[in-house]
């Protein structure tokens, strides 16, 4: 460990078990120290780099200050060989960094709850949607893209009003700030470069147009035999299209990439159906935008599971039709990316201690595929350690062939507390 | 938790479902917590060790449960919430911090293990005595106290993954001190109770066994820190309050 990261780390650590200390009983703490090396066995045309070391603290802290209040944090800090994060010590809160923050607060926020009502404002994780590998309805839960088969959740600073009441449940949800997924940097190789382009066409980042007005939904889920929910978002897509502007500089063509969030409204609805031999799990997802460069779309996903002994098979599809073609045609939309997919994973757990697990999306068309192999074994009290593979196969211009060069394995070694 | 109750000869069954009433009787309580330490044996006698925090509401066919882990460091948080019902299974939904979700355990799966311990899903709920039939079997010495054996089998076997279960129930105190489930003939997992205390007027073990045969792993739960009728609110025992880590 460097002694930057030493320079972060040790302040943090100090607060964070201060703060325990401090508070006591009424104070639970949890969270890990990871350290990751992936390697890529083939050089992409922007990224010559083959392996990557990351490492990742997280600490995240719940404290009871009443019988009905709780407060909540998370702290993340990162570092890694590669530039994928800032390396200057700025705070982010709203994660709309290129780069990973050094130290994000990851959550941060207070939760009230008095009879079926809950109350929670801050910085925190909103999960929408039933299905497992792919969820339409899932509008609140922006992702970090850097690698973009390997993602993780942001946090999203909302109010978010709960009402339960014997098997219904009303959620309500406001933020006044968008936090959008965190995409590909351009200059590694999780962004395709097309390979056809002359020498002469340069493509210059011409930064983010961020939406100025909040975004808000409603959903509602009912519990019983079936599960069922409805919800309605009204927004932002937090994922990006880009528009783009040419301008000659001698005798190069440049070309300004500017991303934007287009304007979304979405009615979706998901259920859980239990039946004698597996479990189904439908979501689906109907989108429009008033932007005429966005799409108007559906998305859908059907997903079968079921566990037999030590193993769980989870297979599906999902698919999309679209509406009205917007005019734009360039976005980073993984979500899309995955659908007309066929989906699997199967897991079986050897022992306590050890697992396998085999996860699949092949294109129905069979342009695309991707397939990630794993093994993790717990030791002792606190450590694990995980190994994996993933094998992306097919044409440059299918979303999942596209990265038919980033097949990697990658070592996981995490120190939990 | 775990208790199964039936009858077949019309004499017999009633003594039968009378001594499981009265166990059911002597246990009811208005709610009950501890801290439970497990200890899991592998077949290769490799021991891992978890700890989770027990909460219930309500008695047999109208509890409701939390377990909550709290070691080792990687699950801590990982919860689940037990709606028990008297006239059918119970439902379940588990939640894990790292998706920030719950899921539901469908009844189908509830013959799987309960996160690398030996308890199912099935074996977690609180089963109201009127769900199974009952037959005496005869009378046993079992750990050196006498014990009735009674057979149990659920009233509709879709619900259970076991076919029938053996119960040995102490004649001194009506403690349950042993099950064994079967599925047909075969004895999947056997659950054995001891260190008997009472406990604020409940005789309750305090170690419970449970064996899976198949596998030749056993998880060993001890209780710590148990208390009964503690005051708990029947809002800490939603969806809403499963979300709620601490």
């Amino acid at each position: 460990m460097n002694r930057k990261a030493r320079g972060v780390l040790r302040p943090v650590l100090l607060i964070c078990f201060t703060v325990s200390a401090l508070f006591g009983q009424d104070y639970s703490q949890r969270g890990f120290l990871e350290t990751r090396f992936t390697l890529y066995p083939r050089e992409a045309p922007n990224d010559r780099a083959h392996s990557v070391v990351e490492g990742l603290f997280r600490y995240e802290g719940f404290y009871k200050a009443a019988g009905s209040l709780q407060i909540n944090g998370a702290v993340d800090v990162r570092l890694d060989s590669h530039h994928q994060g800032d390396r200057q010590l700025d705070f982010s809160w709203w994660d709309r960094q290129q780069k990973r923050p050094l130290v994000a607060v990851r959550r941060l926020s207070g939760h009230y709850h008095t009879g079926g009502l809950s109350i929670e404002v801050g910085k925190q994780f909103i999960r929408w949607g039933k299905a497992d590998i792919i969820n339409p309805t899932d509008r609140f839960a922006p992702r970090d893209f850097l690698t973009v088969i390997d993602n993780d959740f942001l946090g999203i600073t909302a109010a978010r009003v709960t009402y339960e009441r014997g098997s219904e449940t009303i959620d309500a949800v406001w933020s006044p700030n968008i936090t959008t997924s965190r995409i590909p940097l351009p200059d590694q190789r999780w962004v395709v470069v097309p390979g056809t382009l002359p020498n002469n066409v340069v493509f210059r980042d011409g930064g983010a147009l961020y939406p100025a007005s909040g975004h808000g939904g409603l959903r509602w889920n009912h519990v019983g035999v079936l599960e069922f929910s409805a919800s309605y978002y009204q927004g932002f897509n937090h994922l990006p299209s880009f528009e783009s502007a040419l301008s000659f500089n001698g005798n190069n063509v440049v070309v300004d990439l500017q991303s934007f969030y287009p304007r979304m409204k979405m009615a979706g609805m998901d259920a859980a159906i239990p039946l004698r031999w597996f479990g189904i799990k439908a979501e689906a997802g109907y989108f429009a935008s008033s932007d005429p460069r966005a799409d108007d779309y559906g998305q859908y996903v059907l997903q079968l599971e079921r566990h037999v002994g030590e193993w769980t098979f989870v297979g599906g599809y999902a698919g999309e039709w679209v509406a009205t073609d917007g005019t734009l045609t360039v976005d980073f939309a993984p979500d899309r990316g995955f659908s007309k997919t066929m989906l699997g994973s199967a897991r079986y757990v050897i022992d306590t201690n050890r697992s396998i697990s085999v996860e699949t999306a092949i294109r129905q068309n069979a342009d695309g595929g991707w397939v990630r192999a794993e093994y993790s074994q717990i030791f002792g009290q606190h450590w694990r350690a995980t190994a994996n593979f993933s094998i992306i196969r097919g044409e440059p211009t299918d979303f999942l062939g596209q990265y038919h060069r980033n097949s990697h394995g990658v070592l996981i070694l995490r120190y939990s507390f | 938790m775990l208790l199964v109750i039936g009858f077949l000869n019309p004499v017999l069954a009633q003594d039968a479902r009378q001594i499981v009433e009265e166990t059911q009787k002597r246990t009811r309580s208005g709610s009950q917590h501890y801290e439970g330490t497990l200890q899991v044996v592998d077949g290769n006698a490799r021991i891992t060790e978890k700890r989770w925090g027990f909460d219930r509401v309500g008695s047999h066919g109208d509890s409701k449960s939390i377990i909550r882990f709290t070691a080792p460091a990687e699950v801590k948080g990982v919860a689940l919430l037990i709606v028990n019902h008297a006239d059918k299974a119970s439902d379940q939904w588990m939640w894990t911090p790292a998706t920030a979700r719950e899921r539901r355990i469908a009844l189908q799966d509830r013959s799987t293990r309960f996160f690398g311990t030996d308890f199912s899903f099935e074996d977690l709920e609180e089963r109201d005595n009127n769900q199974f039939d009952y037959k005496l079997l005869g009378e046993e010495s079992i750990t050196g106290a006498a014990a009735w054996k009674i057979e149990a089998r659920p009233k509709q076997t879709k619900r259970s993954q076991y076919t029938h279960s053996h119960l040995w129930i102490r004649k001194d105190n009506y403690v349950v001190v042993q099950i064994e489930n079967y599925k047909q003939t075969e004895m999947v997992r056997r659950a054995k109770y001891s260190d008997v205390r009472q406990v604020q007027g409940f005789w309750t073990a305090h170690t419970t066994e449970m064996e899976d045969i198949r596998r030749r792993s056993r998880t060993i739960l001890k209780l710590d820190k148990l208390q009964y009728n503690v005051p708990m609110k029947d809002s800490d025992f939603t969806l809403q309050a499963l979300r709620r880590e601490s």
